[in-house]
């Protein structure tokens, strides 16, 4: 009977649960199936050895009641409940061990096979999914996979070997009462049903509403000095308390459903309890069944409740489970668009080069091409890249060291397209520091080796001292085994970028580009950076982009971008003469100093 | 920002501070009605959750174990404890239905209380407090914290009352059933107690070494997200996911250990409430024999014990909620008890007439040990002139204007509003007589006019008459429904530039008597440029006006430029006289223009 409630109500399984299923769960089934099939058999040894209590004390209860018991007698009943109470505490634990640590394996299985998707995606999909999306799957969604693959795993169990056993008995004792008993359990299964509908609703509201409040808090207090400037703390907390009170008015309404859904289980056990007492006892004085029976139909009728309450609870913790297994095998099959080829073996050209042929490039979500139709040569030397904001120039930056997909033939590299090319044979060539500088938590000595692995204290200190930031880690409390990030010191915006760039120059790779990265630094600085970088390593392509005159005067040849084109290229000088968007751009600095760099904003620069 | 739990570990709960059940119990003090209510609703849960084995007791002994006497009455009598049950079943059903609510209703509007409390408190501190706690940390007091007094004042408050409450009168039905049977009972109690407590700091140790564990798990993956480029661009995927894998099987050790833990735990407790069961048929089943003890007592003896065991059952894990929530609590009371550095003065200086003549006098300033920003700073501004502070990053223009709105304090000398000391006035006198336009604005999702007015009350009159004055008229008429434009998140986001002006207007809706300006540095379009310029000059009319400058254009008007360099005012003067002095000014203006190239005479 309960199972047929339990199959009218299990929701459609989609085919891409389904798929999900057989693709991340299957595999681990079988790869701990021993496990699993020693839990179960332990679950139900335990779910027996339950239901054998009830049946002693129906024999003490028979035996009292007809008089025939003695000490004697009671005692070996007594023993046999103890034996069979300390055999359920070992398989219990067996049980516990064995299928919730098997929930806990496919947690830890399914998260580092996620892990290392990610490690192998590309940027256009991390534009699609933010971090905040993937840290969500790897707790959320693994953390109710890991629920549904553990107590719900046993609760389902437990329930259907439960209810059968017990209805099972019961059925045995006396079968008229058995269906009296039972006739207020569909009841449960449907009301909690439908309360569990309308309390995922109200409680998804709840949510909702929680996220504001805390975002509401979390904006006020990022912005304080904004708002105290401006003296808007009494507007901050009648908003506040606005929202506030809808959350709690929120909270009131699930209330309301789970206040019926709490004492709902205990009701119809009740119910349940009132029929066994009044016909049950009917049936006894009518002499039908024997008042041992009576007992034990009362005390299997106990044992039916938990199960009851734990149906509608199984049904909902395998949805959430299965739905989060859904958006984990999304996530996993999803393909990285940029292909990467096996390694191929080539010998390291002495002179390296890039060649771009008619090289056109649109971002995933983008209407037009950030780039159209450039055809350059870079060969050995320092170049600059500028243009407007927007222009492409970074994204030229980002194509050359293929953290997007290229169309086939249109840029090579020695003279090699790249799409023949492995990322790490690209890659390993050139040495790139992005605008915003991405450290690591650790230490500075590790952040810079990063870059070389292998590289000893006086490299670091090297690349420590091109990069200008020498100087700075010494006077850190702990030097270059200083931590960083989270749990460490904080450094400021300069001072990362810095960082950046010496794990960029100890890697020593023949191609270096930097990505407007040294916008954070003053024009003293800047030009040390730059002399550093000349002369330091075997370094022979150097390509700056930046918005900065000062320092693209002093590469060797300017590349202007406009709208993704190439607008115009040559020396400083020349580009004054000749080109009127460069020399308005050296008008408007002359003009504003270091303005136009954030940061350094000063008037009069340095 | 996620902080994954990392700051909360020195904090432990201790179940014996008073004090701190003392402030719990002030803010539950208005709420008596409603908690009285549902102490009597579990209380009424209570008696008929225990009159329920009490009745199948009695329809057991008097009437399906009574032989003698004729069915009918036996099957009358049955009907009628019958009845009696189906009202004690109506009875619990709805008094456990009510109590939830009026639980919810009460612990809810706790909450939102010192929620409120809690977020007025914040805006009341000092921007040393908020450089010193990160915004994180801070929101999780708001959050985390408050929902786990939540939990506690909900799920545990009533109903550990309530548990004790039907402990105890079990105890007393199992007495007055059978006094040595119900001995033997009793015996569990310590013994379930002592097992539930070993157990509730065993569980709580090992649940925070996974919390740690998951913690060191999720900001490693999070900063590998976003550092993930720089992984595939140095060809570290290997090393990295060797280490995540580390991490992750650490994580999955310390779960196993939880389990293990609970692997033992829940089946004891199990076993002691067979172990009773045992007991009371040996026991209880000789004293049936010896006639001390019906068969009907037997039976709800075993009901009765079983009703005893639930709450042991659960108590561990009340307990730990209990724990849980008083480190909560005393993270929210210490916050709570937090006072501003910077507050207003008993007795404040209310100003009348304000000239805004403006004085440091040897003003030294640090944020911390070894990090002095300001230094012997002398500096009077007379009423109405306009001074341009000038200086690189770090030579301390900001604080200045920090100390001029009481972000900070100085640490040495003072500074005088009109003779003065800014301490005297109180705070929010001080913020209105000083307004202060940053680069930045707060915006409400609303209306611009509502952003521009605020709590102030100005007239919609007023406020376009000062956008005309001021030339911002442009900029208004430029928005699709002027005044009226919907701004903020999810409507139109202003510009750098734009947000500027939208400080003035704010700020100038106010008339403040001295006006702090910090220039934007942001890339202004040149319609918003020109804008801002006017509005600039007609906001430094007869005010005394201080600009942190960052276009020559501003400096030239300025009554006096003062350079600033390593916290120390350097230079003072026009930009006439600062040109022809040569110094670090001037030296300032040749590099600069230098970097500009030959063809240009700057300006």
């Amino acid at each position: 009977m309960t199972g047929r409630v339990r199959e009218d109500s299990t929701p459609a399984v989609g085919n891409g649960q389904l798929r999900s299923v057989q693709a991340l769960l299957l595999p681990l089934f079988s790869r701990y199936g021993i496990r699993l099939l020693l839990g179960f058999v332990s679950l139900a040894g335990v779910d027996l050895l339950q239901l054998l209590i009830p049946r002693f004390l129906k024999t003490a209860v028979d035996s009292l009641s007809a008089g025939t018991a003695s000490q004697h007698s009671l005692a070996g009943i007594s023993t046999l409940i103890v034996a069979a109470a300390v055999a359920a505490a070992l398989l219990r634990f067996c049980w516990r061990y064995l299928i919730i640590g098997f929930s806990r394996l496919v947690e830890r299985d399914v998260r580092n096979r996620i892990y290392a998707h990610v490690l192998k995606m590309d940027r256009p999909f991390f534009e699609k999914h933010t971090t905040g999306d993937i840290m969500a799957h790897v707790s959320n969604d693994l953390a109710a996979v890991q629920m549904a693959c553990g107590l719900g795993l046993v609760s389902a169990v437990d329930a259907v070997v439960m209810t059968s056993a017990a209805i099972g008995f019961m059925l045995y004792i006396n079968i008229p009462l058995t269906l009296l008993a039972l006739l207020p359990m569909p009841l449960l299964a449907v009301s909690t049903m439908i309360l569990t509908g309308r309390l995922h609703n109200r409680f998804n509201l709840v949510q909702e509403q929680f996220s504001l409040l805390t975002e509401f808090v979390r904006s006020a207090l990022v912005s304080i000095r904004l708002l105290k400037a401006y003296t808007m703390e009494g507007l901050q907390r009648n908003e506040f308390e606005k929202l506030g009170r809808q959350y709690v008015r929120s909270n009131i309404r699930v209330a309301v459903i789970q206040g019926l859904l709490a004492p709902l289980a205990t009701l119809v056990g009740n119910l349940g309890m009132l029929m066994v007492l009044y016909f049950g006892g009917r049936f006894a004085i009518q002499g039908t069944i024997s008042l041992g029976d009576f007992v034990a139909v009362v005390t299997y009728l106990a044992m039916l409740v938990w199960p009851m309450m734990a149906i509608g609870w199984v049904i909902s913790l395998t949805q959430r489970g299965l739905t989060s297994l859904k958006r984990i095998h999304n996530l996993v099959t999803t393909a990285p668009v940029l292909q990467d080829l096996p390694e191929t073996e080539t010998p390291v050209p002495a002179v390296p080069s890039f060649r771009l042929d008619h090289l056109t490039f649109t971002y995933s979500q983008a209407a037009h091409p950030a780039l159209r139709d450039i055809s350059l040569e870079l060969a050995p030397g320092v170049y600059g890249i500028t243009g407007r904001t927007g222009c492409g120039k970074s994204t030229l930056a980002k194509l050359l060291v293929r953290l997007y997909p290229v169309p086939d033939r249109t840029l090579f590299m020695n003279g090699r397209d790249v799409n023949t090319m492995s990322l790490d044979e690209v890659r390993s060539r050139i040495a790139y520091v992005g605008q915003d500088a991405v450290l690591f938590s650790e230490t500075i000595a590790a952040n810079i080796a990063y870059g070389l692995p292998e590289a000893t204290p006086a490299q670091m200190e090297a690349a420590a001292r091109a990069a200008s930031i020498h100087e700075e880690i010494l006077a850190l409390p702990q030097g270059y085994e200083t931590v960083i990030g989270e749990r460490g010191v904080t450094l400021s915006g300069g001072q990362r970028q810095r960082l950046a760039l010496a794990r960029a120059l100890i890697s020593n790779r023949p191609v270096l580009i930097v990505d407007d990265a040294l916008a954070a630094l003053d024009v003293e600085t800047e030009h040390q950076v730059l002399r550093a970088m000349r002369t330091s390593g075997r370094r022979q392509l150097i390509l700056i982009v930046s918005q900065r005159i000062k320092l693209l005067s002093e590469t060797d040849e300017i590349i202007i971008l406009e709208q993704g084109e190439v607008a115009d290229r040559g020396q400083h000088q020349d580009l004054l003469a000749r080109s009127a968007f460069y020399r308005s751009m050296h008008a408007k600095q002359a003009r504003e100093g270091a303005r136009s760099a954030p940061g350094n904003a000063e008037v009069l620069g340095q | 920002m996620h902080n994954f739990g990392y700051d909360e570990e020195g904090w432990t709960g201790s179940l014996a501070e008073h004090r701190i059940w003392q402030r719990i119990l002030r803010y539950s003090a208005s709420h008596v009605p409603g908690l009285s209510l549902a102490v009597l609703l579990s209380l009424l849960v209570t008696v008929g959750t225990l009159a329920l084995p009490r009745l199948m007791q009695i329809g057991i002994d008097r009437h399906l174990m009574a032989t003698d006497l004729p069915a009918a009455t036996r099957l009358d009598g049955l009907a009628l404890v019958t009845i009696g049950y189906a009202l004690a079943v109506a009875a619990v059903f709805l008094a456990g239905f009510l109590q939830v609510v009026v639980l919810e209703r009460v612990g809810q509007s706790i909450m939102h209380a010192m929620r409120g409390d809690l977020f007025a408190r914040l805006l009341e501190l000092d921007l040393a407090f908020f450089n010193k706690n990160p915004v994180g940390r801070l929101v999780t007091r708001l959050t985390n914290d408050i929902q786990n007094m939540y939990e506690m004042f909900t799920s545990v408050m009533v109903t550990l009352f309530n548990d004790f409450l039907k402990m105890a009168g079990i105890l007393v039905l199992l007495f007055l059933m059978n006094f040595r049977l119900a001995m033997l009972m009793v015996l569990f109690v310590p013994l379930s107690l002592y097992i539930t407590i070993v157990f509730s700091r065993l569980a709580r140790t090992q649940f925070r070494a996974i919390r740690r564990q998951l913690a060191r798990l999720n900001s490693f993956l999070q900063e590998s997200i976003s550092g993930l480029s720089i992984i595939q661009l140095f060809a570290r995927q290997t090393d990295s996911l060797r280490r995540f894998r580390a991490l992750s099987e650490g994580y999955f050790a310390q779960t196993m250990g939880q389990i293990r833990l609970f692997g033992i735990f829940m089946p004891l407790t199990e076993f002691m409430s067979s172990l009773a069961i045992a007991l009371i048929v040996w026991y209880g089943g000789g004293e049936v024999i010896r006639k001390e003890l019906t068969l009907g007592e037997l039976v709800a003896f075993l009901s009765y014990m079983r009703l005893f065991f639930q709450p042991m059952r659960e108590l561990s894990q009340k307990y730990s909620i209990v724990q849980s929530a008083m480190a909560s609590a005393e993270r929210i009371f210490d916050l709570l008890d937090t006072r501003a550095e910077i507050c207003s003065p008993e007795v404040p200086v209310i100003p009348e007439v304000v000239r805004g003549a403006i004085v440091f006098d040897r003003v030294g300033f640090s944020y911390g040990p070894g990090q002095q920003i300001l230094r012997d700073i002398n500096l009077t501004v007379s009423p109405g002139e306009t001074v341009a502070v000038v200086g690189a990053t770090g030579a301390g223009k900001s604080t200045l204007f920090n100390l001029l709105i009481r972000f900070h304090d100085p640490q040495q000398g003072r500074i005088l509003l009109d003779g003065v000391d800014l301490r005297q006035y109180t705070v929010q006198d001080l913020r209105t007589i000083v307004g202060v336009v940053m680069q930045d604005v707060f915006i409400l999702p609303d209306t611009l006019l509502a952003n521009i007015v605020l709590e102030t009350g100005v007239s919609r009159v007023r406020v376009e008459e000062i956008i005309n004055r001021t030339g911002m008229a442009a900029f208004v008429a430029g928005l699709p429904a002027g005044l009226d434009t919907r701004i903020g998140e999810g409507n139109l986001e202003l510009s750098g530039g734009e947000k500027q002006l939208l400080a003035f207007a704010r700020v100038l809706c106010r008339d403040p008597a001295v006006l702090l300006l910090d220039e934007a540095t942001a890339s202004v379009d040149t319609i918003t440029e020109n804008i801002l310029e006017q509005t600039v000059a007609a906001s430094f009319r007869n005010r005394t006006s201080l600009v942190i400058a960052h276009r020559l254009s501003t400096v030239r008007r300025a009554d006096r430029i003062v350079v600033m360099e390593g916290g120390r005012i350097r230079e003072e003067g026009t930009h006439g006289q600062l040109m022809e002095k040569g110094g670090i000014y001037h030296n300032l203006v040749l590099l600069d223009l230098q970097a500009a190239g030959n063809d240009q005479d700057g300006d």
